[in-house]
């Protein structure tokens, strides 16, 4: 999946350093943001192929900025995955009606946000090839 | 005497008896049958042996009564009327014992009486003393008793609503409770509770709501008792306290998911350069003592709380411990680029205190300010002393988002976020409180805080002067 274009978003600057590290060092190209405004912003000029957003940041929260992004056409079909601190604070049916396509808990093991972006990315080939 | 008695009603019998058979004898068979004529004699004879015994009898009678008033007469004793007195007193006396015996039942019906009506009115006293309020209504769910509380909850006067529907009296805002009042008494139900929520006076209350049957001889339910304890304050702590624990884990996670992340990327050698695992290792230490940080404040604020914590006050500067915790938030200041205007120096600004308690408070209110000014702002410190209250006294002022007015009276309160400001940063609502609890509880101060939206806030304390005499020179 090498060359892929994935936007990071939190406002914990350490964890966005963390995760566009270990996503750069497999082969992928990072956008990283600090906050829903700022990132909806990127992902309309830059489309990237797959969002990681926090949950809980100031000005924007991660639930808004992905409603945000489902509402806009250029932006409505981009995978997310969420990163979070607080358990169940995400029902099932709320993550399936934005189309959130993971949801990791904080605190979070990088390799398995790079498995999990993978298998996604994966799925989404798989389907627009057939 | 009593044989006597009896002997004279034989008698009297006897010549009755004597004068009617001789009498009936001789009418039905006279000049018939001559043989029954000795039986008619025999029949007289006795009858006139009878009148004359009892002539005798009564005569004997009228002498003894004679004998008796002659010797009344004379002022002398007399047998039998002594006995008959004894016999009257021994009547009287029982008599008199049995009235007394009534009059004492007469007495304790009465004091069981008074005892049942104090009773009453104190059973009265003690439903209307009760701040929840308390309805009693009957079988037909028309009132009984209501407490002033329940008449203000309801709006109704207790007294020009006796015996009238409940649900006439209760508006429809609140057929809640009437409702559920009703089912309790047509389900017979022991004691059942229910949270139910209406408005008061236009504010939303929750009430747990109790009701109870109450049943007659037969079983059979005369009426029905409902109290409503006002729950709304409970139910926001409870609230505070699941935000509370919700934040707290956030805050919690956040440097621990840095920790995390950072210590598996060492462990797989992802680090890369000798640089690089250097800035690896750092961000890991620094996060550690974020956490530390972190757990140390909801620490302090429960010591503080429970006056478990060592406080070790002596005199120090107000200034010099503000230059000092001016240094720790600069870097901050220069990120956002807002400039930072330092006090003047004042002679005499001594407070007896704990510094690194009220190192925290001011670092705690200079971070804050940092925090919610936005890029290009300003802060402003001043340290006043007055000397007549005997206070030293220091402001931080900002030219930042302020706190809405409905909001200002609650900054200080555990767990408090302002909510138009949760966005603009994170916190756990506990470094304000915390300030409260380091002056006002531990060192008898008085923080203040002033704010007007899109102008700024402006946060500070007072502390007692340390008298001059403890001052070291």
């Amino acid at each position: 999946m090498s060359g892929k274009k994935v936007l990071v978003v939190d406002d914990e600057i350490h964890i966005v350093h963390v995760v566009a590290i270990k996503l750069r060092n497999n082969g992928y190209e990072v956008l990283t943001a600090g906050n829903g405004a700022e990132a909806f912003e990127l992902a309309c000029e830059e489309k990237p192929d797959i969002i990681v957003t926090d949950y809980q940041m100031p000005v924007m929260s991660g639930m808004e900025f992905v409603e945000k992004l489902r509402s806009n056409e250029a932006t409505r079909d981009i995978p997310v995955v969420m990163l979070t601190a607080r358990n169940f604070a995400i029902e099932d049916e709320q993550k399936k009606g934005l189309g959130i396509s993971q949801c990791l808990s904080k605190p979070f093991s990088p390799k398995e946000l790079l498995e999990n972006i993978e298998d996604i990315l994966y799925q989404r080939q798989l389907v627009a090839d057939n | 005497m009593k044989l006597g008695r009896n002997l004279n009603i034989v008698v009297t019998g006897i010549v009755l008896c004597g004068l009617i058979v001789g009498g009936l004898a001789e009418r039905q068979y006279s000049g018939t049958e001559e043989g029954l004529r000795p039986v008619v004699q025999v029949c007289y004879i006795v009858s006139a042996v009878g009148v004359v015994w009892l002539g005798w009898r009564w005569q004997k009678l009228a002498g003894a009564i004679t004998s008796i008033a002659v010797q009344l007469k004379q002022g002398k004793p007399v047998q039998g009327i002594c006995a008959l007195s004894e016999a009257i007193n021994e009547r009287a006396n029982k008599d008199a014992d049995r009235i007394a015996e009534l009059e004492k039942q007469i007495e304790n019906l009465q004091i069981q009486i008074q005892l049942s009506q104090r009773r009453g009115k104190n059973t009265e006293a003690i439903i209307y003393s009760i701040r929840d309020a308390v309805i009693v209504v009957d079988e037909f769910d028309k009132l009984l008793m209501a407490n002033e509380a329940a008449g203000r909850l309801f709006n109704f006067d207790f007294n020009s609503s006796q015996h009238k529907p409940i649900s006439e009296l209760i508006g429809p805002g609140k057929s809640e409770f009437v409702d559920f009042l009703k089912q309790s008494r047509r389900n017979r139900a022991g004691a059942t509770k229910k949270e139910i929520e209406f408005l008061k006076n236009t504010e939303p209350k929750t009430y747990d709501c109790i009701i109870s049957c109450v049943y007659d001889e037969r079983q059979q339910v005369c009426g029905t008792v409902a109290a409503l304890h006002d729950i709304t304050r409970e139910k926001e702590i409870q609230q505070m306290k699941n935000d509370f624990v919700s934040h707290v884990s956030h805050e919690l996670k956040t440097p621990l998911a840095s920790i995390t992340a950072y210590s598996e990327m060492l462990a797989d050698g992802e680090a890369g350069d000798e640089k690089t695992l250097k800035e690896f290792c750092l961000i890991i230490q620094n996060q550690a003592t974020r956490l530390n940080r972190l757990i140390e404040d909801i620490l302090n604020i429960s010591r503080i709380e429970s006056g478990l914590i060592k406080v070790e006050k002596k005199p120090v500067s107000l200034t010099i411990l503000m230059e000092e915790q001016l240094q720790m938030i600069k870097s901050a200041a220069n990120e956002k680029n807002i400039e930072i205007a330092t006090p003047k120096p004042i002679v005499f600004d001594q407070v007896y205190a704990d510094k690194d308690m009220i190192s925290q408070v001011i670092v705690n209110l200079l971070s804050n300010a940092v925090k919610y000014t936005p890029a290009g702002g300003s802060i402003k410190i001043k340290t006043e002393v007055d000397e007549i209250a005997g206070l030293a006294r220091v402001s931080v002022i900002d030219t930042g988002v302020g706190i809405p007015e409905d909001e200002v009276e609650h900054v200080f309160d555990k767990f408090y976020r302002v909510s138009a400001n949760k966005k603009r940063a994170k916190g756990t609502g506990l470094g304000l409180n915390l300030v409260k609890q380091i002056v006002e509880k531990v060192h008898n101060g008085r923080v203040f805080v002033t704010s007007e939206v899109g102008v700024g806030s402006a946060f500070g304390f007072e502390l007692p002067l340390a008298k001059s005499e403890t001052v070291r020179v």
